[in-house]
């Protein structure tokens, strides 16, 4: 009986694995993502809301996992710029999200914005 | 037994469950976020504000001479991707330089606009056309977003805009508003349909019945009220994503007449495995035995270049790129190289962007350092 209980065990473990494999983020193209991500904040600074055209977060300010989790829960308040994150289609957010999460502080190439 | 067993396995599931969510919910690491994105940023307004509806009154085709509508939004991407109708472009950072487009009475109305409430840029250029001793001048300070959200209201494309959709193959419905015989026969936008605005309701079964594609019509310039008649039908008929090309066919001919003279066919190079980068062979055989035959833009900063680059490379730093992409040469292949392939692949999409006739473009995706003597070493991406 105690064997069954394991299996179980180790099934559901098995499975929780697998939903979240499903759930996973898809990554777009870094390169892209990297020329996206600061297109954002030139044409924010150009409409006036920010001073600089510069992202006013590097990718290297999150580890990959919470880069995974903000992607996820699409929460980009903190990024500010709403018109143009608003704007920004599927592919282009996935792009964003390879970029910050490949150089992320934990990644083998972190990166500021410079 | 089976009780205490199924519970100690659900006991250690939850464990784990909560072990692999500590995981992924780590606390927020501190984040460097600009002020508050909400708070409307500190500039003088100008003092005459107007309307949507002092606006819309003003909108004629062709245009009062003696009113000028004015978009102060940068000319790429804004303009070109979507403004009022009849609005002429003249950016708040070129306004300077383009004071020559001002009407030349200082009397005439002058109505400035951008991006909304929170956009300073129409202000500026109101108070600079002010100095310039223009007595008339407004700004409608809703702005764009503002005048979209009628849904009567279509934006108005540029030249620039209609060719890169069609480069793309973007699923456009691109309508010639023009008589048929007269005009549409003896030339047309590649891939248009002809459905004259007189013959509208006899044609309209051309139009897709899916009402969210994209339609754009256009028609003999901006004296030419056609496209903008065939438009508004068209968003009386439930189509909800319509533009016109207003320029129309003169400026396509203009436009597309330069562009196809600068663009050259792609060369056969070999790119590497991620797009538009160069392969490395290639690379190493192109820069060894022809290095003229490629113009190689070195994208580091100046600093860097100076300590090594390549004998044939020119310095763009990336930051500088977009004002000089018109500088780029169309008759040979555009490599661009940095030390990781980070901002030369940025590059690579700045001038898709901002240049996309320019079809034979690459970057190399590596990792390369310079030596003193002009060679290299490269090493494959991490």
């Amino acid at each position: 009986m105690f064997k069954k209980g394991l299996f179980i065990v180790t099934a559901l473990i098995f499975l929780f694995s697998a939903v979240g494999v499903t759930f996973a983020l898809e990554k777009g193209n870094d390169r892209k993502g990297k020329y996206t991500y600061r297109k954002v904040y030139k044409a924010c600074n150009e409409r006036g809301e920010v001073n600089s055209p510069k992202p006013p977060i590097s990718p290297d300010a999150k580890t990959q996992a919470q880069w995974t989790r903000v992607f996820e829960k699409k929460d980009f308040a903190d990024f500010g710029c709403k018109a143009e994150w608003d704007s920004l289609s599927e592919a282009d957010l996935m792009d964003i999200y390879a970029y910050l999460h490949d150089h992320a502080a934990d990644s083998p190439t972190p990166a500021k914005c410079k | 037994m089976p009780h205490r067993i199924i519970s100690a396995a659900f006991a250690i599931l939850f464990i784990i469950s909560a072990l692999t969510g500590c995981a992924t919910q780590q606390p927020a690491a501190p984040v460097q976020v600009a002020a508050d994105a909400s708070a409307e940023p500190a500039f003088e307004p100008f003092h005459d504000i107007v309307d949507m509806a002092f606006v819309a009154g003003h909108v004629t085709i062709p245009m009062a001479e003696n009113v000028m509508l004015i978009d102060a939004r940068p000319y790429k991407p804004k303009y070109i991707q979507g403004h009022i109708p009849m609005a002429v472009s003249i950016p708040d950072s070129q306004f300077d330089k383009m004071t020559d487009k001002l009407p030349a009475d200082k009397n005439s109305l002058l109505i400035f606009y951008c991006g909304g409430l929170k956009c300073k840029l129409s202000h500026k250029s109101a108070m600079k056309a002010e100095k310039l001793g223009y007595t008339n001048v407004k700004v409608f300070a809703d702005g764009y977003p503002v005048w979209m959200a009628d849904k009567a209201h279509y934006p108005a494309v540029s030249a620039e805009w209609v060719k890169s959709q069609i480069d793309k193959g973007a699923d456009m419905v691109l309508v010639d508003s023009r008589p048929k015989k007269a005009k549409y026969d003896k030339g047309h936008i590649p891939s248009a349909i002809s459905i004259p605005d007189t013959y509208f309701d006899d044609q309209k079964d051309q139009l897709p019945s899916d009402k969210n594609k994209l339609l754009v019509f256009y028609c003999g310039g901006l004296k030419c009220k056609l496209s903008h008649k065939s438009a508004a039908k068209a968003i009386d008929m439930g189509y909800t994503n319509v533009k016109v090309f207003a320029d129309g066919y003169p400026a396509w001919v203009a436009y597309a007449g330069k562009a196809s003279t600068a663009t050259v066919a792609a060369t056969a190079i070999k790119g590497g495995v991620e797009e538009g980068s160069i392969d490395h062979a290639e690379f190493r055989r192109i820069v060894t035995e022809n290095p003229e035959s490629i113009y190689l833009v070195d994208v580091r900063d100046a600093d860097e270049f100076k300590k090594g680059s390549l004998k044939t490379a020119v310095n763009i730093p990336v930051d500088n790129l977009e004002e000089k992409i018109k500088t780029l040469p169309a008759d040979r292949p555009i490599v661009f190289i940095c030390g990781t392939g980070a901002r030369s692949g940025e590059s690579f999409y700045m001038v898709q962007d901002v240049r996309p006739e320019l079809k034979n473009v690459f970057y190399l995706d590596g990792e390369m350092s310079f030596n003193k003597d002009g060679s290299f070493d490269l090493k494959k991406p991490i």
